[in-house]
């Protein structure tokens, strides 16, 4: 733990904090703009990484657990909502026989 | 604690009796765990309680609201019997998911830690997100899942990346010790906090739908079966609505000048786009959606005015809220079958020829959203009235009058279709337990808005 903490500290705070918010973005972009929901899925599963990435980063430069015991619960909820989601496109799918967003239409305000 | 412990073990208990294959004992085992645990709730009245290292704190705000979401619920499970009938089979999966989204509500009225907190929203969000796609050959009710999925997940997001930014600067996710950080920059935040506590604020509006981060819930609340869509629109708003209050309370109170004016922007967001887009509604559900947008903003209203009696009055609100949109919810179901499955307002014409007390307990519930005398509703909205403006915030006091007064346009227009004198061809049947709830929720929005209530939280 202790050389792993230590390991974490040889790069500087600024460039994990600009990684994370680099990926966080990329996976806002995703989310956004990909037609495909799997894709959307995995760009959704990207964001909640690029906060564990942060979290990790933060705990190791604070010598605090409390961010590490946070990223288990964040890996455990995501596995969890991916496991809904892709239910939920498997519904999408036997309905419809596509994955693609643009049939999400028949709502509108 | 042990109110926690019992609701997810009953929730466990109904999944498993889906093996029975006997519908009739779902509700009432359902039932008797949500009344036992109102009684478990109540006994550690005054306690304060702290669990997990002060992660939890079960303190008399979150006994009131626990308890009266737990009521909402039996309501709802209540109205389920009828409403689960003809649903051959997952029927046990139904009850289950709406008590295991409840534990998550009772982790959200009693976090002290933004650990906690997450859970709670997503152990909520979570079987919402199955609930919402209950109909599973339906394409609607499908889009309605996943869009509720996908822009829940994506608000998640964004409250993770806030909380990580806060933890960043504070190195804590203990909400009292948020709040010292916080206050000794006086005001004058640095930038990675200030956009911490933004993203924060943003997720959890995301989850109460406040504008502009409502786009959802129409599309959501229209798509969903419609006892969900009750569950939704009352239950859940409730669990929000105390999260959100706790949060500002216990953590991020006095705000930065910044974030309290984008917050005062988004409350006066709600009520304008609420009720403009209600005017323009013929779907049943949707112009309910926006009525639940524009009560957002009044709840908003109450929580902003911080003040000590704030929470007794957010409580009332979002409880006579509740009390008379799941009867409306129902009354529409009867409604849409009724009419083979249509969802326009046009399906309540002829109402009162038919079933005239019907139509005479819809308009006490359409008078208590629209708040107006004598019913409960008129009393909640004076409240929150009375405690924003005697905490000086008079101009938006008076933008949020208009913007009721506004409101009570659009559910008139339901009720003159109901009260027109066309006859209605299709009959309604209507079972006997369901007529007797509805009785005894308009009585009770009519007896609550007799005397005022406050409960010391």
């Amino acid at each position: 733990m202790k050389d792993i903490s230590s390991a974490i500290q040889l790069i500087p705070l600024e460039n994990y904090v600009f990684l994370s918010v680099a990926l966080f973005s990329i996976g806002m972009m995703g989310v956004l703009f990909r037609r495909n929901t799997i894709a959307i899925l995995m760009c959704l599963e990207l964001m909640f990484n690029s906060v564990n990435l942060l979290l990790t980063a933060f705990s190791a430069y604070h010598s605090d657990p409390a961010g590490q015991v946070f990223v288990f619960f964040i890996m455990i909820v995501a596995a969890a909502e991916v496991a809904v989601g892709l239910s939920i496109i498997v519904m999408m799918k036997r309905n419809v026989d596509s994955v693609d967003i643009n049939l999400l239409n028949r709502l509108k305000w | 604690m042990s109110a926690l412990i019992l609701l997810t073990v009953f929730g466990i208990i109904v999944l498993y009796l889906g093996f029975a294959n006997n519908k009739t004992i779902l509700a009432p085992v359902a039932i008797t765990g949500l009344l036992i645990t109102i009684f478990l709730s109540i006994k550690d009245w005054n306690l304060g309680s702290k669990y997990f290292h002060d992660m939890m704190i079960i303190d008399n705000f979150s006994i009131a609201f626990n308890v009266s979401m737990v009521i909402i619920t039996i309501l709802i499970f209540l109205f389920g019997v009828n409403y689960y009938k003809r649903m051959e089979h997952y029927v046990a999966e139904q009850y289950a998911l709406m008590i295991f989204a409840l534990t998550g509500a009772f982790l959200m009225t009693s976090f002290s830690n933004l650990i906690m907190l997450f859970l709670g929203i997503e152990i909520l969000s979570i079987p919402l997100y199955i609930l919402a796609g209950g109909k599973k050959t339906s394409f609607r009710s499908n889009e309605a899942s996943f869009k509720y999925f996908l822009l829940g997940s994506f608000a998640t997001a964004f409250f993770l990346f806030g909380i990580a930014l806060v933890y960043g600067a504070s190195a804590t996710f203990y909400l009292p010790e948020i709040k010292t950080y916080i206050a000794q920059f006086n005001g004058q935040l640095p930038p990675m906090l200030m956009v911490g506590l933004l993203f924060i604020l943003i997720g959890v509006s995301f989850k109460v739908a406040v504008a502009p981060f409502h786009f959802w819930s129409p599309d959501v609340y229209e798509g969903s079966p419609t006892l969900v869509t009750a569950f939704m629109a009352t239950v859940v708003k409730t669990a929000g609505f105390a999260a959100f209050y706790r949060l500002l309370g216990m953590g991020l109170l006095p705000l930065p000048a910044p974030l309290e004016k984008t917050l005062w922007v988004m409350t006066m967001l709600s009520l304008l786009v609420g009720n403009l887009a209600a005017l323009r509604q013929t779907n049943f559900k949707r112009l309910l959606a926006y009525s639940a947008i524009v009560n957002t903003g009044f709840m908003m209203l109450a929580m902003l005015s911080q003040h000590d009696s704030s929470a007794s009055v957010l409580l009332y609100y979002t409880f006579v809220y509740s009390l008379a949109t799941v009867p409306l919810f129902i009354i529409f179901i009867y409604m849409k079958r009724a009419s083979s499955g249509l969802e326009e307002l046009t399906i309540f014409r002829g109402l009162y020829k038919q079933k005239p007390w019907m139509a005479v307990f819809m308009t006490i519930f359409l008078m208590s959203l629209a708040g107006l005398p004598p019913t409960a509703g008129f009393l909640a909205k004076y409240r929150v009235f009375v405690l924003s403006i005697s905490r000086g915030y008079l101009a938006i006091s008076i933008f949020a009058i208009v913007m009721a007064i506004i409101g009570v346009y659009y559910y008139f227009y339901v009720l003159r279709e109901a009260f027109s004198e066309s006859d209605n061809p299709n009959p309604i049947e209507i079972s006997r337990l369901n007529s007797a709830l509805i009785v005894v929720c308009g009585v009770a929005v009519l007896l609550l808005g007799l005397f005022v209530w406050s409960v010391p939280i």
